[in-house]
């Protein structure tokens, strides 16, 4: 049985050929060409026509001689804002759902909508509003504000309402002249997180509405087979390895692109004796996105976030630290730009340890040590990822870096700016992606999962 | 109920996981009530004691534990649509814990909540009348001492949400 993953990105359509053995996968052949933005069909073809021998790749494919499995981060991905009622409660809920489904979050709202946040909204024009706010039984008036001066603006896209479960025929019927999905609640109750629902919905907006009109339809029509978002698809075998592959239940993914940083740790929160946890309780695996953190398209909005850690890379120096701006200056401008000298590489390195160690950062949990009249406790929040040993790097410089080594990075994201204690490994086995197959071999999982799974482990590179 | 028929209650009471509880399953027509330890009080008996009193009372109890800040109070009250936020407080820290909380309530947006406080709730030997007078010049709705026979609270709660339930 041969096995083809194709992962159209923004920038390049990657594709691989593995053989399905009983002892697994293997990989068989590997391509890449230029994403053909005007018709995505087109790049995917390509792809297609290079990994499938023979004369008629698609007849192949609906035959059952080669199981295709696809899926496409391309013109940015999923744009999804999210709008709650409390910040660190419902709006947190909506974001790690859209996370958990493969989205980047273009824009967060909290309580009631103002003029300007509706107008923001209209403007930013994202695929999907995820529309939360209150427990089952609980919020009222902030969520039907919100539905009223929703249905009040021309905002097109999709919504999907996962909200208080009391209000959804209240919100059904304002939002009657929109596009609306009526889910299960983010948050049915405190200390309940439920992203599938809204995550299934936000899936098949993602196959109904966003693919058409980019040549994904093409695809679909051709071929029979629907894609994923591809971070949803990575989402779901970070999951399984996690399930499956002895000693990787704890691992952490990092996949840093030009434009974002990705983190996705997989771990199951067991707090020691004397630790006490705040806040919402954790997904066994979550995805963070760092917008703000990228090589190049975000270059400027990643060297001013991880100032100091550069600074501090760059020995305080201010003439280094000019050329290092000069240099950011211009590869956010060029953001095809590959360094052939010492110091552009250098100075790549440097952006790229700092993204790592401060998208991790964001990711991680806190904690911070309160003196009670019982002795010391530790107040948690977030996820400990202090035992998380084994972390993957993937992604286009992450898996060409054979040199690089996220340790003494995460080693200096010790204390946090209110004083706490940021929970990250520091004693590390790095292992690198080196052919980034992770997106590829996500999609293989859809219908090989557990093969999947050992392949990408055992084709990960291990840091000497 | 007694101290001591609280804990019997809570005995007889089925395993039951965090977060909301209620004595009937699945019905969001009970008053939610948010409860917790404020503070950087860690003590968790009383406050097990008292979810269990509060829900066999017929109340939606979102217990959310020890070491509870005024603002994690006011998220979940908000969030759930409590009617009621009931602060305990055991370390004698209390006072100070506890000051500011019904201005912090109405610039949050919890103009009407209900704010119970009690427990030990100041340091050494003082007049209750006193410490009751001092939380309820706070802004307290409800002040009892740790000594309080808690069918009284569930009864004062009722009565003071006014047919709400």
């Amino acid at each position: 049985m041969i096995a083809v993953s194709i992962d159209i990105g923004s920038t390049w359509t990657k594709g691989a050929r593995f053989s399905v053995r009983p002892d697994g996968l293997g990989l068989e052949r590997r391509t890449v060409v230029a994403t053909t933005t005007d018709n995505l069909a087109d790049g995917f073809q390509a792809v297609l026509e290079q990994l499938v021998d023979g004369p008629d790749p698609l007849e192949q494919i609906r035959n059952g001689q080669i199981r295709l499995s696809y899926s496409s981060s391309a013109k940015g991905g999923l744009a999804v804002a999210a709008l709650g009622i409390v910040p660190e409660i419902t709006l947190e809920s909506a974001r790690i759902a859209a996370y958990s489904a493969g989205a980047k979050v273009t824009k967060v709202f909290s309580y009631r909508l103002t003029k300007s946040d509706i107008r923001a909204l209209e403007a930013s024009q994202p695929d999907i509003l995820l529309f939360a706010g209150g427990t089952d039984g609980g919020h009222v008036d902030c969520v039907l504000a919100n539905a009223d001066a929703l249905a009040r603006s021309s905002v097109g896209c999709s919504i999907v309402y996962a909200g208080n479960r009391a209000l959804q025929d209240d919100v059904a019927l304002r939002l009657a002249d929109k596009d609306l999905i009526v889910v299960d609640n983010v948050l049915p109750e405190m200390n309940l997180p439920n992203p599938d629902p809204a995550r299934e919905a936000m899936r098949g907006i993602f196959l109904e509405k966003i693919v058409k009109g980019k040549g994904l339809d093409t695809i679909i029509a051709r071929t029979g087979v629907e894609p994923m978002p591809t971070p949803y698809a990575v989402y779901e075998f970070a999951k399984h390895i996690s399930k499956t592959v002895p000693g990787w239940s704890d691992f952490i993914l990092l996949d840093m692109g030009g434009a974002t940083t990705d983190v996705y740790s997989a771990h199951r929160e067991t707090p020691e004796p004397g630790t006490i946890l705040r806040g919402l309780p954790e997904l066994e695996v979550k995805r963070t996105v760092e917008g703000d953190l990228g090589l190049r398209v975000s270059a400027l909005s990643a060297s001013e976030a991880v100032r100091d850690l550069v600074a501090d890379a760059l020995g305080r120096d201010a003439d280094r630290i000019a050329a290092f701006d000069d240099y950011i200056q211009s590869v956010a401008r060029q953001p095809d730009y590959l360094p052939d000298d010492a110091q552009g590489q250098a100075f790549d390195a440097i952006l790229a340890g700092a993204c790592v160690a401060q998208a991790c950062g964001r990711h991680a949990g806190r904690t911070t040590d309160v003196y009670t009249c019982d002795g010391k406790v530790r107040v948690q929040t977030g996820r400990d990822l202090t035992k998380v040993k084994r972390i993957i790097g993937s992604g286009g410089w992450l898996s060409q870096s054979a040199a690089f080594n996220p340790a003494p990075w995460l080693g200096r994201m010790g204390v946090d700016a209110r004083g706490r204690a940021v929970l990250l490994p520091t004693d590390i086995e790095y292992f690198r992606d080196e052919q980034y197959l992770f997106p590829l071999l996500a999609n293989v999982a859809r219908i090989f999962p557990d093969e999947a799974a050992s392949a990408g482990i055992d084709l990960l590179v291990a840091q000497q | 109920m007694t101290e001591v028929n609280a804990i019997a209650a809570l005995e007889k009471s089925p395993a039951q996981s965090i977060g909301a509880r209620t004595a009937s399953n699945g019905d969001q027509a009970l008053t939610t009530v948010v409860l917790g330890v404020i503070g950087a009080d860690c003590h968790a008996v009383g406050n097990k004691i008292l979810e269990n009193v509060f829900v066999q009372a017929g109340f939606k109890v979102v217990n959310l534990g020890v070491m509870v800040s005024q603002d994690e109070f006011i998220d979940a009250a908000i969030e759930t649509g409590a009617k009621a936020i009931l602060v305990s407080s055991i370390y004698g820290h209390g006072e100070i814990d506890c000051a500011g909380f019904r201005d912090r309530c109405i610039e949050r947006g919890l103009d009407d909540i209900l704010l119970y406080a009690g427990g030990n709730l100041v340091i050494g030997k003082q007049d209750f009348a006193d410490v009751e007078a001092k939380f309820k010049a706070m802004g307290y709705d409800r002040v009892f001492p740790s000594s309080v026979d808690l069918a009284l609270p569930t009864q004062l709660l009722r009565q003071d949400l006014g047919g709400a339930r």
